[in-house]
């Protein structure tokens, strides 16, 4: 994975490390990191060698706190814009890894940082995280899942209450209502990122990946058994 | 009539006002012509519900027996816009129903919740078997509903029931205030962030991502999407127009 600008990418044993690193900008998403993820992503799908996977920002501040503005309005036309969105799906991508993948979040986790978050299946955050979706107050919605996935995770209240508003929650409030797994000290995150991460890579890999098609699969299905 | 419930707009605002309690059919009927009005106002932006007295809306089944074959919910459910439930006091039967229909729950501190109509050989009428379990998960919705438990604000607020709970005193202003914010905001982000939210969860998630991509770029069309973008880089705030 050479020449990447925007992310890191590592191996270290049977875990795959994805670091978003743009950190003078708070690491925001721009179309160069939504390629470079696709890149990413691609290969951590067909490489069974990675057990479990751990996407992090790099910096002190951020996650990462959005999309990067600037490259908005001189976008395609709509209808083009859209046909690119699902010509090289990489939200779909990830949510469909065959491996577990666990978010290290911390600071500013907004917008795009909260999509790739709730992408992940297992979300630990710093005491000093802090959650926000702004997209309603800048005049459009969320474009990468978040209309769905974080409903799923926390319910429909709690999920308005955050896109309708766009107010920020702390990483307690962001445990209360389940939108993370749990909350860790701050220099403790990437070491109780990869203590986890390395629980899960030491398990039978048929049975982990089962489990996760599952449970992914399995919530888009009804259970069957009734009264 | 017109006095059962009262219906305020100012500025993009309206503010639902439930003056009968315990509800009846006059009040439903009122409320889904209100609700209609409403959906046809594309200046209509964002709306509070809240109840009149010590009470937010009270059950209907103890006054109307199964005879009472009226809906609350389901006018407001069809609300394009996003509803935030002002919840002065306590909810109890249809008026928790009434509540779950509303996106944004904020309560007051004395207010209690229940569904009682397990008590009188009944089931719940108004939504709360699909909506409850839905909001706060099956466990505590099925106990809840085959217990007739009643439970405080603040279990209400732990178990996601309500997003807030605030003195009763202040339930309505903080409401207004968010409302008001909400008012000032680009409206149809509004109302397809709302649709992408209640349309996705009944569809398999891929299916939901499909829905929030297309209401997305369809946002593109709009005006408001512009000056918001722009109104960010010029960092200054946004005047949003509906278009």
């Amino acid at each position: 994975m050479e020449g990447f600008e925007t992310i890191i990418f590592e191996k270290k044993g049977q875990l795959a490390l994805i670091t978003l690193n743009r950190p003078r900008v708070l690491n925001i998403y721009n179309v160069r990191m939504r390629d470079e993820l696709y890149e990413v992503l691609s290969a951590i799908e067909s490489d069974s060698d990675v057990h479990v996977a751990i996407i992090r920002g790099a910096g002190e501040k951020a996650f990462c706190a959005g999309a990067d503005l600037s490259e908005f309005l001189s976008a395609p036309a709509p209808t083009f814009a859209r046909h690119v969105r699902w010509h090289r799906d990489v939200w779909g991508l990830f949510l469909n890894l065959p491996q577990p993948v666990i978010g290290a979040l911390h600071g500013y986790v907004f917008g795009s940082g909260i999509e790739m978050a709730m992408c992940c299946d297992i979300r630990i955050a710093s005491e000093d995280a802090v959650f926000g979706l702004p997209e309603v107050a800048l005049g459009f919605i969320p474009a990468a899942g978040a209309t769905q996935t974080v409903p799923r995770a926390v319910g429909p209240g709690h999920a308005l209450d955050l896109l309708l508003t766009g107010r920020r929650v702390g990483a307690q409030e962001a445990l209360a209502m389940r939108l993370v797994n749990r909350v860790v000290p701050r220099n403790d995150l990437q070491v109780e990122a990869e203590k986890l991460a390395e629980k899960i890579a030491g398990y039978d890999q048929g049975a982990v990946r089962k489990l996760k098609q599952a449970v992914s699969r399995g919530l888009d299905l009804p259970v069957g058994s009734h009264p | 009539m017109n006095s059962i419930v009262k219906l305020e707009c100012d500025r993009g605002l309206a503010v639902i006002r439930l003056e009968q309690d315990p509800p009846g059919p006059g009040l439903a009927d009122r409320l889904a012509a209100i609700c209609d009005e409403l959906n046809y106002n594309t200046d209509i932006r964002a709306a509070v519900i809240t109840g009149s007295g010590p009470v937010f809306c009270g059950d209907a089944a103890t006054a109307h027996g199964a005879q009472a074959a009226f809906s609350l919910s389901t006018p407001v459910a069809s609300l394009n816009c996003p509803v935030i439930a002002a919840i002065n006091g306590d909810a109890i039967g249809i008026g928790l129903e009434l509540a779950l229909a509303c996106d944004i729950r904020i309560a007051a501190g004395m207010a209690h919740f229940s569904l009682p109509e397990i008590e009188g050989g009944l089931i719940p009428f108004d939504g709360a078997t699909q909506r409850l379990p839905r909001l706060v998960g099956r466990a505590r919705a099925i106990e809840l509903m085959l217990t007739g438990e009643v439970i405080t604000a603040d279990e209400a607020l732990r178990i996601g029931l309500v997003s807030r709970v605030v003195p009763a005193e202040d339930v309505l202003n903080v409401a207004l205030e968010m409302g008001r914010e909400m008012a000032g905001k680009a409206s149809w982000a509004l109302r397809y962030c709302k649709e992408a939210v209640y349309k996705g969860l009944d569809r398999t998630l891929a299916q939901g991502l499909q829905l929030e991509g297309d209401l997305y770029f369809l946002l593109h069309t709009t005006e408001d999407r512009v000056e918001g973008v722009k109104s960010f880089k010029e960092k200054r705030k946004p005047e949003f127009k509906g278009k």
